[in-house]
Order: C-alpha cells, then structure tokens, then sequence
C-alpha cells in the first residue's frame, strides 16, 4: 500500500491555518525569511530550476526554465497566480486557497524575490467565491503584519498582491487567455510567439504560475533542493539521442474523482499507477475499471490494459497521454463511454470560447456526432469496397468483398483531427484547446470501437463487457508512442 | 446601442459602498479597462443583472466605449443581461458529477420548482413564476470529491440526494 506523502497539505486540516498567528505556528513565512536572509535572487532561481519542478498546470513545463526566458531588463514585470481551477476531475487548488491561503502568498513572495516582481495578480475562478473570501482576508492579514506591501521587513523588497476573480471562462485557465481576461477582454488566447515571460499583461514580461506550483516554492526553499530531488522517479527519455534524464521530482496533489469509495486529494509522490491511486483512493466502486482518465477531461482515456502506466509527467508522455492537472476520473464496468464522451463533448462544445474557426465550427460538429450515436442515429453503411487479393477466378484483382463501415466513427475521427491532429501533435487553432478536445475524441473512439459500432448497429446506448469493449494495445494505433519528428527531438 | 435606448432604462450608478470599493480597485492596475470584471462583479451585484445602463456607466468609469463592455459582458456566462431569481441555482453536469448521478438531482429540482433549465439566452425559463429561482446547468464547480454538488449563489452544496434538496429548498423558501 502506497503511504500519503503530505507537504504541501500537510497541515491543511489545522482549525485556523488560514489565519496569519497559526499559520506562523507551523513555520509560516521563515522560509521565505530564509530566502531573502541566505540567497540571492539568482540562487533562488538556480534551486528551482535544480530541483526539476514542473508545472502543475496542465503542460508539464519546467519552472525554472521557464523563469530564465523572463528578460532583466525589463520593468515592471508581473506575475500572474493561475487560479482559475476548471478542468473537469482537478479540485486542488480549491482547498488551498480556502483553507491554506498563506501558503499561497508564501510562494509568491518567494517568486517575487527570485524575479524582482513588485506586482503580483491571482486570477481566482468566479465560482470560488469562499476561495476569494479567505484570500481577500489572508492578503489583508499579510499587509497588516508587514510581509506584503512596501519595504517588507525592512529588506526594500515591494510586493503588492491583488486577486482578480474570473467570471465563468474555462478557457481563461489557459496563460494568454488568462492574461487578455486579465486586461478586462474577452478570454480569447493569444498567438505564441510572443510568449508571455517575454510579452504579457499589459505588454510586460509575466510569468504564469499555477497555485500549486507557487506552492511548492517554500519547501524547495525551506528543505534544500536535495531533499525535494528524491521524491518521484528520474527518467531516461529514449526519445532523445542520447538519452535525457527527465526528472519527475516532487509531489503531486492527485485529484480523484468517480467510481471510488473516498473521491478526494491525495498527495503522493508522482510515478505511481492507477492501480495504487485507486486501492489508496478506498477501492473500486463497482466490479471492475473500465476506464481511468489521468489528467482532466482533455487527457486522452487510460483502458484497463494501462493500468501499470505510471502516473508522472514522463510515463504518461510516452503512453500517448498526459498527467495535466492530475484530475484523475475513474470509471467502472457500467459505465458507457459513448455517453461518457458526449458529457466531455458537450462541456468543449459549450466553453470554445469562438476565436478559431476550426474550434468555434469543430467542436460543436463533433459533439452533435457523438449525440446522435448515443440518440441511436448513428450513421453506418455496408459498401462494396475493390479490395484486391486473388478473386473467384484465381486471378489478382477486385475480391469484391462487401464491408461494413461506420460513417460517423470515421467523420468523427476526420472532425477531430482537423482541430488538431492527436497524431503528429499539430493543431489549427491559436491554443491548446484543439488538441484538448481532439484527444479525449479520438482516444475514447479509437480504444473503445467496438463499444462504439456496437451502439450504432443496435440503434441505442450499449455497454459491453469491460474485456469486449476494449481494443488490445498491439491492435491498435491509438496505444503507441507519440510521433515525434527527429529534428523537433532536441527542441 | 443608441442613447435612445439606454434612455428607457432606469440609469444607474454606484451605491457608496460599492463606489468606496471601485475606487479602490482602480487602483490597482496600470489601464482602467483592466478593472472590468471586477467592476461589473460589483455592479451585477448592486443590480442583480447587466442592464444596458450598467454598461453604459462601466463604460464611462472605466473610460472605454460601450461594445467593449457588451463584448465582455456576453462572454462570460456568470454576467447577466436578463433578471434572474432572487437564488440562483447552478446544477453542475460535468462527467465526475455525471458519475455521480446529477441527473437525479437536476430532474428532483426541475419538478420541485416547477421551472424549465435556464439557457444562457433565456433565462427566464428557468425562472420560478414569483421570481425566487432560477434553475440553470453549469460546467465542472471544481469539487468534484463531493458530486454531485450545486452553488446557490455563492455557497456550495455537496454530496447531494434527492432528501438533501428538500431540506435545502424548504430552508431557501422559508
């Protein structure tokens, strides 16, 4: 049985944490006391980019590296708290903005340190109203004590830190999309390049940080990057020649959610299984696992033959996936996939936020295809179709088979890869929302066909057994690794 | 939108409170526009919804024309440009709460209220006949650990079931 690992939740269930004098209690801001007694900005920039802390976002990027793209010479430059939490399955940073909120400002200080950022922004979700409430009161408390505003703690240090609430975008949740909500626009993306360490709110160099990212910065600070490198499991990416070691280090706050006895967050170390995350999450509810999605709604869907896949930034790469959010939705043998992906669809169809024509049209297309497979309209057609082998005469030629074939399956498929194309990874729209809704399409579709035919051919919702369901990994495509060009391999 | 129009409309400003806050959001960004989510969070909030008024005076605060507001406005799904009910209830129907039988509650409150599913273009079919309700669906509220959840205006309902809901609409209604 894996153990919990709490550090960043370890003491989310203090009574009081969110008020300044307990939070203090339990070593609240020494570390960032720490950061600006005993390092310099660099240093602290250095030990992020060291421990191999990746974004917990969604992209799995490097922090650090991200960091280091941010120009010097510019002024002001921003930060933005991403806290506009909406990817289906992800509730983490809930609990931290309403029950640890201190933990929060902790780590912004500490990014402002290392960036020289005065002004910092938390773009909080508009759903999270007791969220906002507890952090509106926790930055109060912090400007009354001294650690934000001007000259804090006598060290010449200036951070202000505002909250902004959204008001309903999913796709706000997205950087750029973030930073033109930010700007009092609609929500809609931007092109990249530029991107926005160098170019972002208010044309200013800003970097974009998720709650639980920041979150991990006191105790890369507090415990030395030593101590934050030997959790979670050090790859060699054979992607690359030669090999690349890719760390996966630190915790992760998994959300679990679906058929499980004790749906909540658990904190572990990255690189377990499904198999682990769930006997910790309190069981199965139900008989069997028909499915597991590892990263919120967009991940393309885990089938029970991955459920050894480890849950990490690398593994899941490589199983054609992604850990995203780490909103993990477990589903068991009764449920349908059909009508599983019409409820995902049907969330894209409504939050495309209108700005790229193959999103705006494409996804609406697809979700009304899933509907009318699941309503039992499913278009299919038996054709003759020239397939050449040794025909009746014994000659090479048209055998003159008739096929069956599922119109709707294949426009689905074509629909789907026209937003963005799940297998050389390149989209037709201006963010990574295509790909988003391409890849729950085109994985459900591709790794539960027969679920799909079956639900066409008799005309109504059908749920076959899990082991029917499901197309073995070596008969299906959907399963390999992901394509990646040789000469991209080093970008 | 012509000046006609907004002229039909009760005009509208500020209360002291809300004007006090304004001014001190303002403050906080480098361009005026950026204050407008927040801004028309206050005014929504003074008003119950968006009125063309509304927009006009945002957009005289903020010093930007009146479609830029209108823009923002119809894009955001918690903005409001029609009355709603005095609770506003959000149904969430994403997959994990899908799991989790939200369906049951959504038809319970259907039928308790008597109300149709508010759209986001018409929200007065989700509204109750004496104005108390409104009835919509939204995407994922993020507590997916507690599904099928609901938020009434602002507070959150969890692990609800089909008993939850009458306690909770006969402590609404009282």
């Amino acid at each position: 049985m894996v153990e919990e690992r709490r550090i960043l939740y370890e003491h989310l269930d203090v009574p009081d944490i969110n008020t300044f004098d307990v939070f203090r209690q339990y070593d609240g801001y020494t570390r960032f006391e720490k950061a600006i007694a005993e390092y310099q900005p660099e240093d602290i920039a250095k030990m992020v980019l060291d421990s191999g802390l990746k974004g917990r976002g969604g992209a799995g990027f490097s922090t650090g590296e991200k960091w280091s793209f941010v120009p010097k010479d510019i002024k002001p430059c921003y930060l933005c708290c991403n806290a506009d939490e909406s990817e289906p399955g992800t509730f983490s940073n809930r609990y931290v903005l309403e029950k640890n909120p201190h933990l929060l400002i902790e780590g912004i200080l500490i990014c402002c340190y290392a960036m020289g950022i005065e002004t910092t922004y938390i773009y909080i979700r508009g759903e999270f109203t007791l969220g906002k409430k507890m952090l509106d009161a926790a930055i109060k408390e912090a400007y009354e004590q001294g650690y934000l505003g001007k000259d804090i703690r006598g060290t010449g240090l200036n951070v202000d830190i505002y909250s902004h609430p959204g008001a309903g975008a999913y796709i706000c949740g997205e950087e750029t999309g973030l930073i033109e909500s930010l700007e009092g626009k609609r929500g809609q993306p931007r092109n990249k390049p530029p991107f926005p360490a160098v170019e972002g709110v208010f044309r200013k160099p800003t970097v974009v940080q998720n709650v639980e990212t920041l979150c991990n910065l006191p105790f890369i600070i507090g415990n030395g990057v030593e101590w934050y490198t030997q959790m979670g499991p050090t790859y060699a990416d054979t992607r690359f020649d030669p090999p690349k070691p890719d760390a996966n280090t630190g915790t992760k706050l998994y959300c679990i959610s679906g058929d499980v006895n004790e749906p909540g967050v658990y904190e572990l170390d990255l690189g377990l299984t499904s198999t682990e995350l769930i006997e910790v999450a309190g069981g199965l509810r139900g008989e069997e696992v028909k499915a597991v999605i590892p990263g919120g709604s967009s991940a393309p869907i885990l089938t029970h033959y991955e459920l050894d896949t480890r849950l990490d930034f690398t593994s899941l790469t490589l199983a054609k996936s992604m850990l995203g959010s780490g909103g993990i939705i477990v589903m068991n043998e009764t449920r349908n996939i059909v009508d599983c992906l019409l409820n995902i669809m049907k969330f894209y169809a409504h939050e495309s936020c209108g700005q790229c024509t193959p999103c705006r049209w494409g996804t609406p297309w697809v979700r009304d295809i899933v509907q009318r497979i699941a309503d039992g309209d499913g278009r299919k057609d038996t054709i003759t179709r020239p397939k050449f082998g040794v025909a009746e005469n014994g000659r090479w030629g048209d055998t003159g088979e008739t096929e069956e074939i599922y119109e709707d399956l294949d426009l689905l498929e074509s629909v789907a890869n026209n937003i963005a194309n799940v297998d050389t990874m390149t989209w037709n729209t201006i963010c990574v929302f295509g790909i988003a809704v391409s890849w729950p399409a085109v994985s459900y579709m591709r790794k539960f066909r027969p679920e799909f035919e079956a639900t066409i051919r008799e005309g109504k919702l059908v749920t076959l057994p899990v082991a029917e369901a499901t197309v073995p990994p070596e008969e299906n495509y959907a399963y390999q690794q992901r394509f990646v060009p040789k000469e991209f391999a080093d970008l | 939108m012509s000046d006609e129009l907004i002229q039909i409309e009760t005009p509208f400003a500020f209360n002291e409170e809300n004007q006090r806050e304004f001014d001190e959001l303002i403050g906080r960004y480098p361009i005026k526009e950026a204050a407008m989510l927040p801004t028309l969070h206050l005014a929504q909030n003074q008003t119950g919804y968006i009125t063309p008024a509304v927009m006009k005076y945002v957009a005289e605060q903020l010093e930007v024309s009146v479609m830029k507001v209108k823009d923002v406005v119809t894009f955001y799904p918690m903005f409001f440009e029609e009355p709603v009910g005095d609770y506003v209830i959000r149904v969430c129907h994403t997959l994990p709460c899908a799991l989790r039988d939200c369906k049951v509650v959504l038809e319970h409150l259907k039928e308790k209220l008597g109300t149709d599913i508010a759209s986001e273009t018409n929200l007065a079919k989700g509204t109750t006949a004496d104005g108390k309700f409104t009835l919509m669906k939204v995407e994922c509220l993020a507590s997916c650990d507690v599904a099928p959840v609901i938020m009434v205006n602002g507070d959150l309902h969890k692990n609800l079931t089909p008993e939850k809901v009458d306690e909770l609409l006969a402590k609404l209604a009282s």
